[in-house]
């Protein structure tokens, strides 16, 4: 259920305090007059509860425009995996739209999706860990990222591989990152989330997310050496 | 310019930042700072020019491999899924015929057997006609034949003509024949042939002796 699983640890080692997570969300909002994502889903909202479900599908799908790319961004750096990061923002959205009825003015839209999503993927890389512990995975994951990779050798195999070289590099880096840093660094690097934002999703203090977003920044400079 | 003792931090350099990609006022002072000290406005442009980068370099990643061809396809996996929310879940059948056959089978037993007597004996009816009727064909045409050859003794064909008939049609039996064996012999589906290779055969072992 996503109520219980927006309050699961987002790293997997501490539960959040939820008060805190609330107040957080609390004090975001007062005043703020609502985006239009916020607006889109409290009129889905309405539009399930009075039952009207056709048109709260369609309503729906202009959320899914507005999210995809940045949930898909996300979720593959998180995953790095193509068709884990397809069904895990699929799952989100289906979640969300489930779960609409609970949803909240209080917490903005995008928040209240990425933490799904962001709890989603968690529980896939967990997954993930579990089934690596009896197969052994190639270096390409999917097909269709060795089909991307294929695509891209054609266009201009010299600059592709490099490159490709330099995010596998950049992919490694991140990876060895502490839990809670690579999440603070995704949803502020890659999600476009002001740290106060992420400390709404993650129920951290915002100076906090700012020390966690300091070190990610600081620790893969080091790891890669000034240059991504 | 004016001289610092004191350089900025890296932790003040990242806040700025942050304000700065998130549309916000850096913080005055460290403005002040920048504005004057050459060497913390390089290290703020290497910052910046660092996280862009990473930023950029990501976004790239991901974009290459989630074509818009690809997110217009997860959207409509997504309606798909989406239309099923909310409408009661599809419970197939269960065979309750085949079930509801085996609780009454004691009761409906004795029908059966008349059924099963009705074929039987329907299938030895139909043997028995066929085999009555070759049987009929089988003996008009040799009388036929009799007649043939008492009435057109001196008018007989030519045996070479039939024979090179017999033949060919001999010939052509044995042709289709030994297509039909290898045809049988050796396995149509591709993905089979593999295992076709590696599985032993019969007439391995015949052609052996």
């Amino acid at each position: 259920m996503v109520g219980s699983a927006i309050n699961e640890p987002l790293d997997g080692t501490a539960p959040l305090d939820r008060n805190a997570q609330s107040a957080s969300a609390a004090r975001r909002v007062v005043g703020a007059p609502l985006s239009e994502d916020s607006q889109i889903a409290v009129a889905i909202r309405s539009l399930v509860e009075r039952g009207d479900m056709d048109e709260a599908r369609d309503r729906f799908g202009e959320l899914v425009v507005l999210h995809q790319r940045r949930a898909t961004r996300i979720a593959y750096q998180y995953l790095r995996d193509a068709s884990d990061a397809d069904e895990a923002v699929q799952d989100a959205f289906l979640k969300v739209f489930s779960h609409i009825s609970s949803y909240r003015e209080a917490w903005p839209f995008e928040v209240w999706f990425t933490r799904i999503l962001i709890n989603g993927c968690l529980d896939r890389r967990k997954a993930r860990s579990r089934r690596d512990r009896w197969f052994v995975g190639g270096e390409i994951s999917s097909a269709d990222e060795a089909r991307a990779s294929a695509a891209a050798l054609q266009i201009d195999p010299e600059h592709k591989l490099l490159g490709r070289e330099r995010r596998a590099k950049l992919a490694g880096a991140i990876d060895r990152l502490d839990g809670r840093q690579r999440t603070v660094f995704m949803l502020c690097h890659y999600g476009d989330c002001t740290p106060r934002e992420v400390s709404v999703m993650t129920g951290l203090n915002e100076s906090t997310v700012r020390v966690h977003l300091f070190r990610a920044a600081r620790k893969l400079r080091g790891l890669l050496g000034g240059q991504p | 310019m004016i001289h610092r003792a004191h350089h900025l931090q890296e932790e003040r350099l990242f806040d700025s930042y942050m304000a700065e990609r998130s549309g916000g006022p850096i913080d005055p002072p460290v403005a002040e700072h920048l504005a004057d000290c050459a060497s913390c406005a390089t290290r703020y442009a290497e910052l910046i020019a660092f996280m862009d980068t990473l930023r950029r370099e990501g976004d790239a990643d991901a974009d290459a491999i989630f074509t818009p061809e690809r997110l217009r396809l997860q959207q409509q996996q997504i309606a798909r899924r989406i239309a099923l929310v909310g409408r009661p879940a599809r419970v197939l059948s269960f065979p309750g015929r085949i079930v509801q056959r085996t609780i009454n089978a004691s009761a409906s037993h004795g029908t059966h057997r008349w059924i099963a007597a009705a074929a039987a004996a329907g299938l030895f009816v139909g043997v028995a006609v066929g085999a009555s009727y070759e049987w009929r064909l089988a003996a008009r045409g040799r009388l036929m034949f009799a007649a043939d050859t008492g009435q057109s003794r001196t008018a007989r064909p030519a045996p070479v003509a039939g024979r090179s008939n017999t033949f060919a049609d001999g010939a052509a039996d044995d042709a289709f024949l030994s297509d039909l064996e290898l045809a049988l012999e050796r396995p149509h589906t591709r993905e089979l042939l593999a295992f076709d290779a590696l599985t032993p055969h019969v007439r391995e072992i015949r052609d052996q002796r």
